[in-house]
């Protein structure tokens, strides 16, 4: 009955591995040793993998096993080996957002995705690694060193969800849980040639994420094809008690996307003329299999980028103030309370979220309030307005996701202004609340890869990821691997 | 010159859900320290807060009764300050909209006239836990009280005395036990209080510069921090100096207040809206929801009482003074008893039996129906007064209903001629006193009456036998 121990290519899909368990071509111990394996070396090698947890994924790979033998499997997802973010809360290992102040933190509770996911049959084999709090375009401020990109080794993988890009760009087999507050998912999975996915705001609850900026952040999945988010969308989303701001959202009777519009400020001077040329390219293969394509502007975009750092960094002054030395954070032994407070804060963040909280608490401060957070308030409602006029005359915008291609590690990481124009064209979504799919779209002369966004109107995720899922069946960018595996 | 002291006051009330106001958490502090605490009242990685409709409910009550405009649409802002029973480092709050605006608190001034002290607004927050501080250097943190739902119902400033401002609180406290929103108890610190105080030369308009005297837990010392605090003002302006806006802190044990901060150390809170928190919407409904189920109000049921009910003005306060005494003696009339023998049977055996067992109307153990049927035995002349309160005590002390009790109880004997019989055998043996009576001496009937009930075995109707005892006395 059971075919001999073979895998599936490395390359796989979530989706092609699913028809070889139930084909029983592979079983899921199998598939979980192999990928265990490619954890254990490639993983941290890159330095992706910050913790695995051989013991009980193995456990979970078996109980799947028996499921399927008795013909009782749980969904698509099972068997499937996943990994989460160490800012997203697990049972298992540690969550400590890639912060010394959250050293050793266990949360003994997992994230409401990650137990929607496991209930699904989903195995959680490890953590991986990030920028600290999520702060960061690039892993390097991570208190677990950087991530490498496997695309070349000497640049970054892009943040702050560099493990887990890195991860969906060098084998197949799994999907990822990251996080995107202003570009987290989308702009790694595009340094790392992967697919990822940042829902509308409230669609995935965020209970067990751990806060940077709350009314940007959502948990996102980064595989290796746009199906792939598609399948772990499903599990996860919907409302969720434990996080008043989560919502069920039916989408799925809604019409295909045919409208797609570029975005005229994603081909500006400041974007890269091989990504802009890539993703134009993109844009004229959509429209050979029937897309219309029209150019708009998008108002404000502009402005998007200072609007962010004001929010953003405004939430995270609040948002990390629990971590006082007190009850949460590691305590420096003191005098005094204001020392303890100082001393465990200021050794326990690093200068990049030491950076963002100074920031955040004088934009919040009497006398600035409103010059900065209070404006920031009214641009983000133009932006929000603005996106959603453009999206009443078609179905979605189509830009890329990075304005240049990965950079060398250590290039932009004392220059913080040169790290925050990374999120130029992926903080729109989060400000505006809607949803971004990005997908690989092709390499440069460099070999680096490039990927492309689609942003659809709030509620409007599964139409996106749908669009995705043809675009990746007309091309095979998504297919490729760093050391030529590709299919 | 004399001078005129205002006060506005800050009112703090726990609601009394049965759960905290963000979280699953037992509201109970009464608990082991950090008994009652799960990940989002201790503000852990990854928790988020979920608002309590229950406390929203609550709310929804004191606003109406306090006489607030209900905003449709509020939302929860966050206060950021560090300190070690805050976990989460700001405190979830309504600064920027909060959900009532409006609204008055009636209040008796020191001659007794009824006045009306005029709110700004309340709104919802939730509390902080609690630092203990030991003699060993030593702080503790209980999270037990860690968001717990309060109100802060926050008033305009209004000239009074420190009596009238306690008055002020007092009220309050009367309205929210009377509606169930809080058990308003200031020695379990889930009533407090914090005061503004400013004096101005009387007859002048502008308001003088205030100071606040804050986290006041008691009734005297909300009266006498304002006495001592506006006492102290006015001394300072009458040497010439002025008063620095600031928050002082009140002295209970010396009677004075102490310098604490002055407003340039006033922390900035950075208030902004929680992002974790949508929009609070009440609808009409809600609100209409909440004013149907809300208890008829002391005022009202006093006209109720006094001007239909006819019952007098001084009886009626004992029964208003809480309303389960009032709903008591209101089912004491819905199970068939007149106004009047509802009023003096609770007034008289009820609140009696309450007062000898030290008992709350809650626990007591009688129920107004049971009662209500002993009280109709008395009215149909089928059992004396005393042995309908005899009834009554001898259930509580049973544990038996009263009308098993009754059903026990052989009925007294009201039949003419067995009465007659035993008057005239006592009367035959008591010429003498016979004689005295009809000599002036009305005290003997009493011993009379007991005569007769005595050849009775306690089984004449007493009120039959005093009339035949008269009857024949005069006749013969």
């Amino acid at each position: 009955m059971s075919s001999p121990p073979s895998l599936p290519p490395r390359h796989a899909t979530v989706g092609e591995v699913t028809r070889w368990l139930g084909e029983h071509r592979c079983s899921a111990r199998q598939l979980i040793d192999g990928y265990l394996d490619f954890l254990e070396h490639l993983g941290r090698e890159i330095g992706a993998v910050v913790e695995t947890f051989p013991e009980q994924a193995r456990a979970a790979a078996d109980q799947s096993d028996q499921r399927r033998a008795a013909g009782e499997i749980l969904g698509p997802l099972d068997g499937i080996p996943f990994t989460a973010k160490m800012n997203i809360t697990t049972e298992q290992g540690t969550s400590d957002a890639s912060s010394s102040i959250l050293k050793g933190f266990r949360a003994h509770e997992d994230a409401t995705a990650v137990r929607r996911l496991r209930a699904a049959g989903a195995v959680l084999t490890g953590k991986s690694n990030c920028d600290e709090f999520a702060m960061g375009a690039s892993n390097e401020t991570s208190s677990h060193g950087v991530v490498s990109n496997p695309w070349d080794r000497s640049r970054v993988p892009g943040g702050s969800s560099g493990g887990a890009a890195a991860l969906a760009g060098s084998h197949g087999w799994a999907f990822h849980l990251g996080s995107d507050t202003g570009g987290s998912i989308r702009q790694p999975a595009a340094f790392c040639s992967a697919t990822g996915f940042k829902p509308t705001w409230g669609r995935v609850s965020r209970r067990g994420l751990i806060a940077f900026g709350s009314s940007l952040d959502q948990i996102c999945p980064v595989a290796r094809d746009s199906e792939d988010c598609r399948q772990v969308l499903q599990v996860m989303e919907g409302h969720d008690p434990l996080d008043a701001t989560s919502l069920t959202l039916d989408d799925e009777t809604v019409q295909p996307i045919s409208r797609v519009a570029l975005v005229s400020e994603g081909f500006g001077p400041a974007i890269d003329e091989q990504i802009a040329t890539a993703v134009q390219t993109a844009a004229s293969q959509m429209a050979d299999q029937g897309i219309e394509i029209i150019e708009r502007s998008l108002p404000h975009i502009e402005a998007a980028n200072a609007c962010y750092q004001v929010i953003a960094t405004a939430e995270a002054s609040s948002n990390l103030a629990r971590y006082d030395g007190v009850h949460i954070g590691a305590r420096e032994s003191s005098k005094d309370l204001q020392s303890l407070y100082e001393t465990s804060r200021h050794r326990g963040f690093g200068s990049e979220v030491r950076r963002r909280i100074l920031l955040g608490t004088f934009v919040l401060s009497a006398g600035y309030r409103e010059a900065y957070y209070t404006r920031a308030q009214a641009v983000r409602d133009l932006i929000r307005e603005g996106i959603d006029q453009v999206l009443e005359e078609c179905d979605a915008l189509l830009l890329p996701v990075s304005p240049f291609a990965p950079f060398p590690i250590g290039e932009r990481i004392d220059d913080p202004i040169a790290l925050y124009a990374c999120d130029i064209l992926t903080v729109t979504a989060n400000l505006a609340g809607v949803p971004a799919l990005a997908l690989p779209c092709g390499f440069d002369a460099s070999g680096l890869p490039i990927g492309m966004q689609l942003m659809g109107a709030r509620g409007s995720d599964h139409r996106l990821l749908e669009m995705g899922s043809r675009w990746q069946q007309w091309t095979d960018h998504h297919r490729a691997l760093p050391d030529g595996g590709a299919a | 010159m004399t001078w005129q002291t205002v006060v506005g006051l800050e009112i703090h009330a726990q609601m009394s859900t049965d759960t905290k106001m963000f979280c699953a958490c037992v509201r109970e502090t009464g608990s082991e320290a950090n008994h009652n605490i799960c990940p989002v009242c201790t503000g852990w990685p990854g928790a988020l807060p979920v608002l309590n409709a229950a406390a929203v409910r609550r709310a929804i009550r004191a606003a109406i009764s306090l006489g607030c405009q209900i905003q449709p649409e509020s939302r929860f802002d966050r206060k950021n300050y560090f300190y070690p029973d805050l976990p989460k480092g700001y405190q979830i709050s309504q600064f920027y909209r909060p959900y009532a605006l409006g609204g008055e608190i009636h209040f008796p001034r020191e001659d007794g006239t009824d006045a009306v002290l005029p709110l700004v607004r309340i709104h919802m927050e939730e509390d902080a836990g609690k630092s203990i501080h030991a003699d060993d250097q030593t702080s503790r943190i209980d999270l037990n009280r860690c968001s717990s739902p309060l109100l802060e119902i926050v008033t305009e400033p209004l000239p009074m005395s420190g009596v009238e401002a306690a008055n002020c609180v007092r009220s309050t406290r009367e309205i929210l036990r009377w509606i169930g929103v809080s058990d308003a108890d200031m020695e379990k610190g889930n009533l407090r209080a914090d005061v503004n105080v400013s004096v101005r030369p009387t007859g002048s308009d502008p308001l003088g510069t205030r100071t606040e005297l804050k986290n006041l837990n008691s009734f005297v010392s909300i009266q006498r921090s304002v006495e001592v605090e506006s006492a102290r003002q006015i001394q300072v302006l009458e040497a010439g100096g002025v008063i620095r806006q600031e928050t002082r802190l009140w002295n209970q044990e010396d009677e004075v207040t102490e310098e604490m901060r002055g407003k340039e150390d006033s922390p900035d809170y950075r208030y902004f809206p929680d992002p974790d928190l949508p929009v609070v919407i009440i609808e009409e409904t809600d609100i209409e929801r909440e004013r149907s189920s809300l208890p008829e109000t002391p005022a009202s049921r006093r006209v109720r009482l006094v001007e239909q009910l006819q019952i007098a003005p001084r009886e009626a306060e004992s029964i208003l003074s809480r309303r389960e005494y009032g709903d008591f003696f209101d089912a004491m009339m819905a199970a068939g008893l007149s106004a009047a023998s509802a009023s003096n049977w609770f007034r008289g055996e009820v609140l009696r039996h309450l007062n000898e067992l030290e008992l709350n109307l809650d626990d007591y153990p009688l129920t107004a129906e049971s009662i209500a049927a002993v009280v109709k035995s008395v009215e149909e002349d089928r059992i004396s007064v005393a042995k309908g309160r005899e009834i009554l005590q001898k259930s509580i002390a049973d544990g038996r209903s009263p009308t098993e009790i009754l059903a026990e109880t052989s009925e007294q004997v009201s039949d003419e001629s067995t009465l007659k019989a035993w008057v005239q055998g006592v009367l035959e043996s008591h010429p003498d006193v016979v004689d005295k009576i009809r000599a002036g001496d009305a005290r003997l009937m009493g011993f009379l009456t007991g005569q007769v009930m005595q050849a009775s075995k306690g089984a004449a109707n007493p009120r039959k036998v005093q009339q035949i005892l008269q009857r024949l006395i005069q006749q013969s």
